[in-house]
Formats: structure tokens, sequence, C-alpha cells
């Protein structure tokens, strides 16, 4: 398997790093595949959408810079974006519709909501919405 | 423009669809959950389930920075309860409610909420245009005056026919602002203008003397 225009959408937990590798595996590097790695910065409805969120911003811009590196030790060199948005998904969707990716790939960990398991509102939005395919990278915590 | 909108039945989405081709960021409140679905399937993430009634949802919807505030669920107390929250707590600019029962308006008005559209008054006003035999027709309420604006037909076998204005014992605080005539252009009376048949007059009436004006212009 291998994919041209690959997105990578981070939140700063464990399982970015290995998405972002797995991501770098599965580009094609010689015939210029690219790979976008962005941060949605969710921005609640009570601020304004261009609202200065400072610790938030903060948090993004170490989340791009730490999985910059990770892409780097692999020889790759990816594209980091922050985003700020009402919700993460439809912008992750609109960002794979407007950059033509071939491919979403999340890094996803175990959640436990109200005692059962929980991929949350965002990935099953990516899975229903994607103009393209989806690789789900599953981090294991024991 | 941030505007907050109550109710996602059909008035508020196709409301929240022209509003957002213009331009605006919207958000709309809709209690049920399938109606939400289908807005946000349809529209984008623009809609949200809650009720418009109370504190904690519109505070989460940024009712702080609204510029406006819209209320067209299908229940007045509701449009009532959240516009006023709105107004009052939350200090947003200009609220607009949807009123069901024309008996509300003036409830509507007394809890300070700016605009109030009645469906079931306008197509009476359309009704009231479109049928002669009715005297008058209500365009404008002034409420704040306690005045109301009216279109007067009159008729060819009125008394007022080949009077002037002076001549005429209009009741006190009763105004003629416009006389519109075929063939001309629209133009405001003097005290010696000559009333005709079928001229259309623009008046400023009260609610208790449109009856006597009616009278005078039409004859009873």
């Amino acid at each position: 398997m291998e994919f041209h225009k690959i997105l990578v959408p981070v939140t700063g937990s464990t399982a970015d790093d290995e998405a972002i590798r797995l991501a770098c595996r599965l580009t094609k590097k010689k015939n210029k595949g690219k790979i976008w790695v962005i941060y949605v910065v969710t921005v609640k409805r009570s601020l304004p959408l261009d609202a200065e969120i400072e610790p938030e911003v903060k948090k993004a811009e170490d989340v791009l810079n730490r999985i910059s590196n990770v892409a780097e030790n692999e020889d790759y060199e990816v594209e980091t974006d922050l985003l700020q948005a009402r919700e993460a998904g439809p912008t992750i969707v609109d960002e794979a519709v407007e950059r033509e990716a071939d491919l979403i790939l999340m890094g996803v960990i175990y959640k436990r909501r109200f005692g059962q398991f929980s991929l949350g509102s965002v990935v099953p939005y990516v899975l229903q919405n994607s103009p393209c395919e989806v690789i789900l990278y599953h981090q294991y915590t024991p | 423009m941030y505007i907050i909108v109550v109710g996602g039945g059909q008035v508020g989405y196709y409301l929240a669809k022209a509003l957002m081709d213009e331009g605006h960021e919207l958000l709309v409140l809709e209690k049920d959950a399938a109606r939400t679905a289908f807005i946000c399937n349809d529209l984008g993430s623009v809609c949200v389930r809650g009720d418009g009634c109370e504190m904690t949802t519109l505070a989460e919807a940024g009712a702080g920075r609204a510029d406006m505030f819209i209320a067209v669920t299908g229940e007045d107390e509701d449009n009532l309860v959240s516009c006023q929250a709105a107004k009052h707590k939350f200090n947003v600019p200009r609220t607009v409610a949807r009123i069901n029962n024309p008996k509300n308006e003036t409830i509507f008005k007394k809890m300070g909420i700016d605009v109030t559209i009645s469906s079931t008054n306008i197509i009476m006003e359309s009704i009231e245009e479109e049928m002669p035999t009715h005297p008058l027709t209500h365009l404008l309420d002034i409420q704040e005056q306690g005045l109301e604006i009216v279109e007067i037909k009159i008729p060819p076998h009125s008394p007022a026919i080949g009077k002037t204005v002076k001549e005429l014992s209009l009741p006190a605080g009763n105004t003629l602002s416009l006389i519109i005539r075929s063939q001309q252009k629209p133009f405001v009376p003097d005290k010696d203008t000559i009333l005709e048949a079928e001229d259309q007059i623009i008046a400023i009436t009260t609610p208790e003397s449109e009856e006597a004006l009616g009278t005078t212009l039409r004859g009873s």
C-alpha cells in the first residue's frame, strides 16, 4: 500500500508519533509524496473563531514541532498546519478535500466513556465523511 | 455578524440557510436530536442540540457575543423566554421573535423584544389588501406612540369626495399623510387638497379612532 498525499491529524496523544512514522513508511517519497500534519484547535462558541487561545496554541505548536522531529528522524519533511475551528471532524474532512489527500491517517488511543470503549466523536465523523481512505492506528495501552 | 437562531424547524432551517448565504456566522439551537443531525448534515456544523430557554445552553452558544438573537420555535412561550434571556441576561442588541398567537404581541413588546413577527397578522394584512370591502388596511403599528399607519381607498359613494381636507371632520390626532391617485405621482395632501373617488390614502391614526376615520373617508 502506497499513498501520495497523506493527511495526519494529531492531538498530542502518544499514538501520534507512531502514526507519523507509519505515514512516512506509506508515502511514496521518490514520487513526491506529501505528508501534511494538522492540529485542530477547537474554539468554543462563546469565543470568536479567530480568538487567540494562548495555552491551546502553545500546546499545538509543541505537538507539531515534536511530530516534525519524529518525521525528520524518518528522513521526511512534513508540512504542519495549526487550524482553529468549531469542530475537529468537519475540519479534517474539509482539509482532506481541499488538499486532495488520498489517505487520512489518525492515531487513536484506548478511551473509555461511561465504562465503554469509545472512539469519541471525531473519528466516527471522519470515517463516515472522509473523501478518501482512512487508516486508524490504535495505540496499545496496557 | 453572529446570529443565534432558536428552533430548527422549517422556518429556522430556511432562515439559517438564507443567513449563511449572506455570509453571517450562525448557530441554530434545536431540542430534537434527529432534526439537529439533519441540519448539521445539510448545512455543516452550525446546529447544536439544546434548549434555547436554558441559560447554560445560551452561554455555551456564545449569546454573550451575539449581534442578533432570533427565536422561531412553534411555541410562543419558548420564543419569549429565550428572547428575554438573550436580551436581559446576555445583552444581545437585537432580538427577534416569531409569534404564533397574535394576542401575545403586546406581551412580547412589553417584555422588551425588539421585533415581533406574527405570521397570522402578515396573512391578515395581505387579505385586507386583497379584499375591497375591507375599510382599512393596517400597514404598520408604531407601538411606542400608540399609533398605526393605515391605507384607505375612497369608494365612489363616499361623502368625502369633493371635499377639501380641512372640510373633513377627521378624528383628533389623525393625519392624512399621502394620497396615491391614479396616473399621478403620490403627493402629500395639504388642507386645500380635494379628495376624489378611488384615491388611496395613507393615514396615521390610533386604534381607538380608526373606525371614525374610516367612516369619515368612506361613509357609514
